[in-house]
């Protein structure tokens, strides 16, 4: 495995039934520990990119890689379980108790209780939080923005090398976005992992990844990292989302 | 207390008295049973109430019963469907050969009164249009307003013939229960009903009984109509049943009714009485309470009741349970499997919708032919009506648990069956238990259509109530089931608490 991409899509569509493409034609790929954002509007096909890759949806034509291997030849329960997910409303189960959360993946794994409780005690300082005063809680008795630290700790759990964000901070209030936004980046120099974060939120691409691909209407219009973007979009929808971008910073 | 005692005893020993389900068709069954209770050694089973000639034939036929009190006429045109005949004795050796000849079924000899049907007008409508036959009313009859009976209005010797035969046409015509119909003629809500001319409350409603002066009805003498097999191992019923041949004047049964009807006795009694009367039964210390209409409340009554009550209660919550179990036991899996199967899983649970709306008469008339009568085919109707709530709530609740945490469990490697155990079933709990609270609900109130079939239950009372038109005896039935669906929606609310998972609401 040398030198292989982490994620990569080749010549890759997704036809909906009634003909028109979700995906069309798509060549990207993600380097080994690499935060990848994709900024797309709803619509734009960048949700049925990121379950193409864990398989919740298969592609019409084209073909996945994941750590250079197909991901068709790959089981999809198995694969799952490799790759780290973090959904937009955090996706924690009501009913149980927040350390039960956190050890969903190393419990399927099947790990012993002594490993899963390790593991719970040594993740939660890394998002923040205090493990023995949360462990025994339910989701429902915490906030929005420690609600998603927990989603975060769960996706990396087991240790994947791989995690999808589907818009982990879009429906957060600023100012603990802002405060999620820097333990990200906290632990993305820590954790070294492979990571493809969606976002309709162009600033938030700009700070969180290391590349940006822009996608509209089922087509990338241009992969490259902010300083590429920023001087040179490669169309002029890329120009207006810049535009947008700028004029927010003012 | 003889009314309340259904013991089950090993055939041979014990013998089942089926009746139809009003007054004196009860009273003559209650005769016959006390009869062979005071002149053998045989245990008397009672099924009475029976919902109908049909289901009373057919519980004859199918062996689970041996035995009821039938009208020679009703044989002829309900059961043998043919033309009605005039000359009474010409009607008793049609029939006679008959039903020996296809069933094995013997006509006792005749108890001596015919108890046709007859058409009552109120006595002043009757003389303001001056009408004292039936063909007198043809003319009149588009003005008229009248309640007859359910099964008189279906019947070819009821109102189907009359209208051949005599050309009758109604402005209205509504179907209404034997006992109401006299209160509702009585309050001036209708003119015309069909009457049993051995009715006790004639003596007391002012009606005119029309002339059938084209002799439409035929004769219905009373007789008991009894299984041939029955007769071959217990050959002394005939002749102790043959006690009562031609022993009752229709004078005497006009009486009879009447004491049940209006004066309030209980059957049991009356039946007694009878009997002592004819010197067929010994003395015996059972005529001790008499109880009148208006002599005692309704809680009294009730405490005098009690044992009856509670036995009927305990039938009640039995034949209720079980049908709600079974309803569980296939509900469940089957809301299980619909889930996974979900493109059949609409028009699946719509046919067992459907089942819902079958009225239980028509419900329990499907289940005669292939259960008999008694617990079983009362059990199996239950079971139907309590799948539906159950297995709706479930499919639903499995199905709309969560989507989004679904969806994460299975993004994060969850196999569907450990989303469907540990997700989907947990989130669903509550309205799986709320599918199941409203199926006990519904099963504790249909189950008093078990009374139709002689399966017992507090429907019994509330039948015989209605018979009776007395409220209190009604409510005798009524208010115990309102309270055992209390009780048992409260208990399982309590269930609920410990099904509902935690974490779905703050806790204090």
């Amino acid at each position: 495995m040398k030198n292989t991409c982490a994620l990569e899509v080749q010549h890759l569509s997704v036809r909906f039934p009634d003909g028109t493409y979700a995906l069309q034609e798509i060549d990207w790929e993600v380097h080994q520990s690499e935060t990848m954002a994709i900024i797309g509007e709803s619509g734009s096909g960048k949700t049925t990119l990121l379950r193409l890759l864990n398989r919740l949806a298969e592609p019409s034509s084209g073909h996945v890689f994941i750590q250079g291997h197909p991901a068709i030849d790959q089981d999809p329960i198995a694969l799952r379980r490799r790759l780290g997910y973090v959904p937009q409303d955090g996706g924690l189960f009501p009913h149980w108790t927040i350390r039960h959360n956190v050890c969903l993946v190393p419990q399927l794994l099947e790990w012993s209780i002594e490993q899963q409780y390790d593991r719970f005690t040594t993740l939660l300082p890394l998002v923040n939080l205090d493990p023995t005063v949360i462990a025994d809680r339910f989701p429902i008795e915490l906030s929005g923005g420690q609600r998603q630290r927990v989603a975060i700790a769960r996706a990396i759990a087991a240790d994947p090398p791989i995690v999808l964000l589907d818009e982990p901070f879009s429906a957060l209030d600023p100012l603990t976005r802002h405060e999620l936004h820097e333990q990200f980046l906290i632990l993305k120099t820590q954790l070294h992992k492979t990571m493809v974060l969606i976002t309709h939120d162009i600033t938030e691409a700009f700070r969180l990844g290391d590349r940006i691909t822009v996608l509209k209407d089922g087509r990338i219009h241009q992969i490259g990292t902010p300083q590429e973007l920023l001087t040179s979009p490669a169309t002029p929808y890329v120009a207006s989302l810049i535009e947008h971008h700028s004029g927010l910073q003012q | 207390m003889i009314w309340a005692s259904s013991v089950l005893a090993s055939p041979g020993t014990s013998i089942v008295i089926g009746s139809k389900n009003f007054l004196e068709n009860r009273l003559l069954a209650e005769m016959f049973a006390q009869l062979i209770e005071s002149h053998t050694a045989l245990t008397v089973e009672r099924r009475f109430g029976l919902a109908g000639t049909q289901i009373c034939f057919q519980a004859l036929t199918n062996g689970d019963i041996d035995l009821y009190p039938e009208y020679t006429g009703t044989g002829l045109v309900t059961i043998l469907d043919e033309p009605a005949m005039q000359d009474p004795s010409a009607v008793l050796n049609h029939v006679r050969s008959e039903f020996r000849k296809r069933w094995d079924l013997w006509w006792l000899a005749p108890l001596g009164f015919d108890n046709s049907f007859a058409l009552a007008l109120r006595r002043d409508r009757a003389e303001a249009l001056n009408i004292r036959t039936i063909t007198d009313l043809v003319g009149a009859a588009k003005h008229l307003k009248a309640a007859f009976g359910f099964e008189f209005i279906q019947r070819a010797d009821g109102l189907r013939g009359l209208k051949n035969l005599y050309g009758l046409e109604f402005e209205d015509v509504v179907g209404m229960q034997q006992s109401l119909k006299y209160e509702a003629a009585d309050k001036g809500d209708v003119d015309l009903l069909d009457v049993y001319t051995t009715d006790g409350r004639l003596a007391v409603y002012d009606f005119v009984v029309l002339e059938d002066d084209r002799r439409f009805f035929p004769p219905y003498d009373a007789a008991a109509l009894v299984r041939g097999e029955t007769l071959e191992q217990h050959p002394e019923l005939s002749k102790i049943l043959s006690l009562l041949t031609n022993a009752l004047s229709p004078e005497r049964m006009r009486e009879l009714n009447f004491r049940i009807q209006e004066k309030g006795e209980t059957i049991p009694q009356v039946a007694y009485e009878a009997l002592h009367t004819l010197h067929l039964v010994k003395e015996t210390q059972q005529t001790t309470a008499t109880t009148t209409k208006e002599s005692t409340s309704f809680f009294s009554y009730m405490w005098e009741q009690r044992t009856m009550l509670r036995v009927r209660t305990g039938e009640h919550l039995w034949l209720a349970g079980i049908g709600l179990l079974l309803g569980i036991a296939l509900a469940l899996p089957l809301a299980f499997i619909l889930e996974r199967w979900r493109s059949g899983a609409e028009t699946m649970i719509r046919i067992i919708g459907m089942s819902q709306t079958i009225p239980s008469i028509a419900l329990l008339a499907f289940m005669i032919p292939l259960f008999g009568v008694g617990a079983l085919p009362a059990i199996m109707a239950l079971w139907i009506y309590s799948l539906y709530p159950i297995l709706r709530n479930t499919f639903s609740g499995l199905r709309d648990a969560a989507p989004s945490v679904v969806e994460t469990g299975r993004a994060l490697g969850m196999t569907e069956w450990q989303i469907l155990r540990s997700v989907r079933l947990p989130l669903a709990a509550p309205t799986i238990m709320a599918g199941i609270r409203t199926s006990a609900i519904w099963t504790i109130g249909t189950a008093t259509l078990a009374a139709f079939i002689g399966a017992g239950g507090l429907g019994v009372p509330i039948v015989s109530g209605l018979q009776l038109a007395d409220v209190r005896v009604i409510l005798s039935g009524a208010l115990p089931v309102t309270i055992l669906a209390l009780i048992v929606d409260g208990l399982l609310g309590w269930i609920e608490r410990f099904v509902r998972p935690r974490g779905l609401e703050v806790s204090k």
